[in-house]
């Protein structure tokens, strides 16, 4: 017995290492869980609003500036409101607009980014709504730029984002001129550069064209600009794409919060557990 | 050992300010992508002057409260542990002969080595700007290292110069 102390004493380091390693793993592996999920929630909670104080006064400080800013904002708008009437007239493109029901501008919530991280370490934008302003999971996060990214978590007034530049993020694209299709991911590097893949070789893609957000999008509504083509690299089967961002991720501070895209008929179709039932 | 007893408290109230200045200030200022870590600093100096049992507990408590903040709950205490893990085998013994020299020496060797395995441990489970893990562990490792050996340096001359003296 006194040696089973003994040994237990001399190697106490070792055991409480492989303790706290143990609990450890079990914290990852349990990651999305719901209690886990809740502390997690709570912290960003917390840690936003410090951010967010923190920023609100250099915010005031730099109001000047971000008066010019906005008034940019507003010109590069009104711009693009005086091209979409104008591309109202055309019919096709009207039909397009008509049946879109998945994009209505009403519903879009402003928010201000409270706290962006760009390291090896986190690579994340918190922005200052919640699911007391009505975001939820998977909202498409906008500017009039483009395309910003995908609401992750969603605390009660802040939301995490993860944006376009992450190597997790994913997201079906289409050539505006050329229809070509495609996905959009990020590979790491330049933080203005995203990759678009599975191009077949055959499209007929050409530089500087707009890529914007694909109908086969499952959380992104369509006609959402994402950036344009720099750099056409073929390969066997497929160009490898790079597109130079719409975002400037740099300056980023005031986004739009897309209402969730809403097709259960599609989601169930597109789905294994799809039946040749009929809907009701 | 009452009088380490006695300081737990002061430790764990400066390892909590010290989390809150690393997530809302410390890791905003990189260099390429990378940012000195006052955290470790901290759990090894008290894995070195007080014992790696201690390093690897107050690492755990770190990687809980910077996990929180940060959102990567299991991934910070597991890379925090390993640090305190690390840190404790530069461990200087109470009746230890050293000078103040060799135990500062020890000190940042403790920071360089627990700090790069430390990354290491958080290049294997995350890697948000897929860097190729050579470069993500060695380079920016190396580099995170010695970002937090400079921070070291500045904390030694500013605050731990009494604790290593002769």
């Amino acid at each position: 017995m006194w040696k089973f102390f003994n040994a237990f004493n001399q190697h106490i380091a070792w055991l409480l290492f492989a303790l706290y390693c143990a609990i450890s793993f079990l914290f990852i592996k349990l990651e999305n869980e719901d209690t886990l999920s809740k502390v997690r929630t709570g912290g960003i909670e917390l840690s936003a609003f410090v951010t967010d104080k923190l920023l609100s006064y250099s915010y005031l400080l730099n109001l000047k500036q971000e008066n010019d800013r906005l008034m940019q904002v507003n010109t590069n708008l009104l711009a693009r409101v005086v091209n979409l009437e104008t591309a109202v007239t055309d019919e096709m493109n009207s039909r397009k607009i008509v049946a879109d029901t998945t994009l209505n501008a009403s519903n879009f919530i402003m928010a201000r980014v409270v706290s962006r991280r760009f390291s090896d370490r986190e690579n994340m934008l918190l922005i200052d709504a919640g699911w007391k302003k009505g975001v939820k999971k998977d909202m498409t996060v906008l500017t009039p730029q483009g395309l910003v990214g995908r609401v992750t978590t969603v605390s009660e007034n802040y939301a995490r984002v993860m944006p376009v530049i992450h190597t997790d993020f994913k997201v079906c694209v289409v050539s505006a001129k050329s229809g070509s299709i495609g996905v959009l991911s990020w590979n790491g590097g330049r933080e203005f550069v995203a990759q678009m893949e599975q191009v077949p070789i055959s499209s007929s893609l050409k530089p500087y064209e707009e890529i914007v957000t694909s109908d086969f999008s499952t959380f992104s509504a369509r006609g959402i600009p994402v950036g344009r083509v720099v750099r056409i690299t073929p390969d066997k089967l497929f160009y490898t794409v790079d597109v130079r961002l719409a975002v400037d991720f740099s300056s980023l501070s005031q986004v739009l919060v897309a209402p969730l895209k809403t097709e259960p008929e599609k989601a169930i179709m597109t789905s294994d557990t799809a039946t040749e039932k009929p809907l009701p | 050992m009452i009088v380490v007893a006695t300081k737990i408290p002061f430790y764990i109230a400066l390892l909590c300010v010290l989390s809150l200045l690393q997530v809302f200030g410390l890791s905003h200022l990189t260099l390429f992508d990378v940012s000195a870590d006052a955290i470790s600093i901290f759990i090894a100096f008290i894995a070195v002057t007080i014992g790696q049992k201690t390093g690897m507990s107050f690492g755990f408590g770190a990687g809980i409260v910077t996990g929180m903040l940060s959102g990567n709950m299991g991934l910070s205490m597991l890379a925090r542990t390993v640090e305190g893990f690390i840190a404790g085998f530069f461990n200087i013994p109470e009746n230890s002969h050293a000078t103040s020299k060799q135990k500062t020496k020890r000190m940042y060797w403790a920071v360089m080595t627990a700090t790069f395995f430390a990354n290491a441990v958080f290049a294997a489970g995350y890697n948000p700007l897929g860097l190729s893990p050579l470069y993500r562990i060695v380079v920016l490792g190396l580099l995170e290292s010695l970002l937090t050996l400079i921070l070291a340096f500045i904390a030694n001359w500013l605050l731990m110069r009494k604790t290593f003296s002769d």
